[in-house]
């Protein structure tokens, strides 16, 4: 009994400096969130109007959130598919195939990561330059040196996908390793059960290797698509701040400016709201769509 | 022992966690080092401690260290100076906890916006007073001293009435930077009229250089606020920028929208995707390659491009914008910087004492050695040839405008800055029309209207 007693004194011990920490900078900023999300507020001062729902009607009628909603949507589909995919596919190749320095490529794939957001937007923009870009040049060898360049960063229609070269390029390798580590624990007698069979490398990709890491990549999924909202920030952010005219607007970038430069905090907590909310749905539809029995073998 | 051992470490970790995050030292080593070997006892404040923030711009640091010690010697106060180029950062979390400096010295017009939030929330202290006192160790009125117009305009009196609430600081001539070498070798001259600028940017074109670069369409409000007071005088100026119904689609300011798109079509067309923060000196570079002849700027951008590579026979011009016709007005927007008390500040009287000090010839000579330019008569004598050059437009015969869009409410979604300046992104790349701009413009306006102070 007294031995229990200590034991439960222990673990409560080990778990408060967690819980009594994700309480402080975890519950009580979001449960401040949605509370200040009812206020007209500047941010500063003691005056804090409440508003009831006013802000979220307004929000409902701003075709500017309307453009941020757009573009994060688009990150959040393009960019996840793309990278998913590539990701996917490179970590097969790496761990199927026998290839000449592996391990070269394993380390290159991943040394994006190592590098922070603001260091790759530098590269990028550097890489997007219209006048001296790497871009540009590369493509003159096709398009003549008299062509008109292409405003990677400048062209409304284009900057988007811009971004989203940069984001696919930053989070390739990691996803890529993941794979990678799941992959190389897949049983080698299955590959070769199906090579006797006559089964194609890309028949087995999908019948074997795919299903073999399915919680894998649902894991990943969810993770990825709820870190992209925070990724698609600071890389409009860094690269392009919103611009041109609001054309790279992405749900955090509006919030920002919302509650800091139009002095309209509330009203940026309303859209914090709705982010919070928004990333709840897709997660929750996101693994709901990927459920699946679990393989064994 | 094991057991009560863990729990100690458990406890220790829990609390240096918390640790981290509790304390809001804030105060710089920059000031310390002066106020503890100060005498204490000297002047009437001796004991009283004033808390100063002020922004880290191109002038440096050095200034502001040098005036805090001096004002330190001269009172006996203690002065903490904080100082961040990124100011807001620093001092908005205990801001927000209810604890404010005494002093910020930090301008609107920026992203953070914090001087503009604190307007619309009525939390600012009336700094009115001051105009009236004694500049301090000298027999006259800060009022006296501040050249005329500095204060009275919607920047120091926001909402539009007597009370002043921002006190003019450091001020700058915005206007259109170019490269006076590169008008000399080709024989070119500078342009009066917008209808010079015009002919001169087919002949310019001729050469492969564009007629104009903008660093970010942010640096267009100056240049906006100086076209609106060209084509409708000072008092249609003043209506513009008081919201009034319908001022947009007047002939004045039609005319100022004529020339701001004809101007988008002669733009250089990589600005707008370099138009951001990170890349926007890649925008000044093309007027020191040579690649565009003009660009809306301040004095500072001199300092801020000094390392830069440049064109032979570059050198820097300045001009204030072209008149609308043939011996009209031309304008050159005032830039100034302010500074102000939070109506939270615990030490006020203190915080206006150390504002009227800001004004005497001391503190202004301490200034002016590092460039920064206090709006007293006689200043610009201290300054370097160059620097001299620009702030001698206004003696050239171009007149000042001075102001800002009025304080409103905050209103949701709503920023006339971004429908007035970021739109020309738009236009320069042909997604938007002149008819875009004007409606994006008018619903902003309308909007703020309702909401004015």
């Amino acid at each position: 009994m007294q031995k229990n007693k200590a034991r439960s004194r222990f673990i409560v011990a080990c778990v408060a400096p967690a819980v009594i920490l994700s309480i402080i900078f975890l519950v009580i900023p979001t449960f401040n969130v949605f509370r200040m999300s009812l206020f007209k507020w500047g941010g500063y001062s003691p005056n804090k109007e409440f508003v009831g729902l006013n802000n979220f009607i307004t929000l409902f009628h701003d075709a500017k959130f309307f453009q941020s909603v757009r573009n994060s949507i688009l990150l959040i589909v393009v960019v996840t598919v793309i990278t998913i995919g590539f990701a996917l596919v490179f970590a097969a190749i790496l761990t199927r195939e026998k290839l000449k320095g592996q391990n070269f490529f394993r380390v290159i794939f991943y040394i994006p990561n190592i590098l922070s957001v603001v260091v790759i937007s530098a590269i990028f923009s550097a890489i997007y330059d219209s006048n001296y870009g790497m871009l540009n040049s590369i493509l003159s060898i096709f398009r003549g040196g008299d062509a008109e360049p292409i405003y990677w960063l400048g062209d409304q229609k284009i900057v988007i996908y811009s971004i989203v070269g940069a984001m696919v390029w930053q989070a390739i390798g990691y996803y890529m390793v993941m794979y990678m580590a799941s992959m190389s624990s897949i049983s080698e007698s299955l590959y070769e059960s199906a090579n006797l069979e006559g089964a194609s490398r890309i028949r087995q990709f999908f019948s074997i290797t795919i299903p073999l890491i399915w919680t894998n990549i649902r894991t990943t999924l969810t993770f990825f698509i709820i870190s992209n909202i925070n990724m698609s920030f600071l890389f409009v952010k860094a690269m392009t701040n919103g611009g041109p005219d609001g054309a790279t607007e992405v749900f955090l970038s509006y919030m920002y400016k919302q509650a800091y430069t139009n002095s309209t905090y509330g009203y940026g907590m309303a859209i914090g709201v709705v982010v919070f909310s928004f990333s709840f749905a897709l997660s929750a539809i996101v693994n709901a769509v990927t459920k699946r029995e679990p393989l064994e073998f | 022992m094991k057991k009560a051992l863990s729990i100690i470490l458990a406890a220790g970790m829990l609390l240096t966690a918390l640790a981290g995050c509790g304390s809001t030292s804030s105060s710089t080593p920059a000031s310390t080092a002066g106020s503890a070997s100060a005498p204490a006892a000297e002047g009437d404040y001796a004991g009283q401690t004033l808390k100063v923030a002020a922004i880290e711009t191109a002038y440096g640091t050095q200034m502001w260290e040098d005036v805090v010690a001096a004002f330190e010697a001269k009172t006996g106060a203690t002065v903490e100076l904080t100082m961040d180029k990124n100011l807001e950062d620093v001092i908005d979390p205990s801001m927000k906890a209810g604890d404010f400096p005494d002093v910020v010295h930090l301008a609107v017009g920026r992203e953070k916006a914090m001087p503009e939030t604190l307007i619309k929330e009525n939390a600012l202290e009336d700094l009115t007073d001051v105009l009236s006192m004694n500049v301090l160790g000298e027999d006259v009125t800060v009022g006296e001293k501040i050249i005329g117009g500095f204060t009275g305009n919607t920047t120091t009196n926001p909402y539009g009435d007597d009370r002043v609430f921002l006190m003019p600081m450091f001020y700058s001539p915005c206007g259109l930077f170019y490269d006076a070498g590169l008008f000399e070798t080709k024989g070119w001259e500078v342009p009066e009229t917008w209808d010079d600028m015009w002919a001169l940017a087919e002949t310019a074109a001729a050469e492969d250089i564009s007629l104009f670069a903008y660093p970010t369409a942010g640096y267009l409000d100056a240049f906006t606020y100086a076209m609106m007071a060209e084509a409708g005088g000072q008092d249609m100026f003043n209506r513009a920028l008081n919201y009034e119904e319908g001022i947009w689609e007047t002939p004045e300011m039609t005319q100022m929208f004529d020339v701001l798109t004809k101007l988008a079509s002669y733009t250089e067309p990589s600005v707008p995707s370099n138009a951001n923060g990170d890349n926007f000196t890649k925008n000044q570079q093309l007027i020191l390659d040579d690649k565009a002849l003009f660009m809306p700027n301040g004095t500072w951008v001199v300092g801020e491009m000094a390392d830069a590579p440049r064109a032979e026979t570059f050198k820097w011009g300045f001009m204030a914008l072209p008149a609308l016709e043939e011996g009209g007005d031309r304008y050159s927007y005032t830039f100034f910087e302010q500074c102000w008390v939070p109506a939270g500040a615990e030490n006020k009287e203190l915080a206006k004492v150390f504002i009227s000090y800001l004004y005497s010839d001391e503190a202004a000579d301490i200034f002016a050695a590092s460039s920064a330019v206090q709006p007293i008569a006689g200043m610009t004598d201290a300054l370097s040839e160059e620097n001299q050059l620009f702030y001698a437009v206004y003696d050239d015969g171009a007149k000042a405008a001075i102001g800002t869009f009025a304080a409103t409410d905050p209103v949701e979604g709503v920023n006339i800055k971004d429908a007035m300046c970021f739109t020309m992104d738009s236009v320069v790349s042909g997604t938007k029309t002149q008819a875009d701009w004007v409606a994006a413009v008018t619903a902003a306006s309308d909007a703020l209207r309702a909401a004015l102070k």
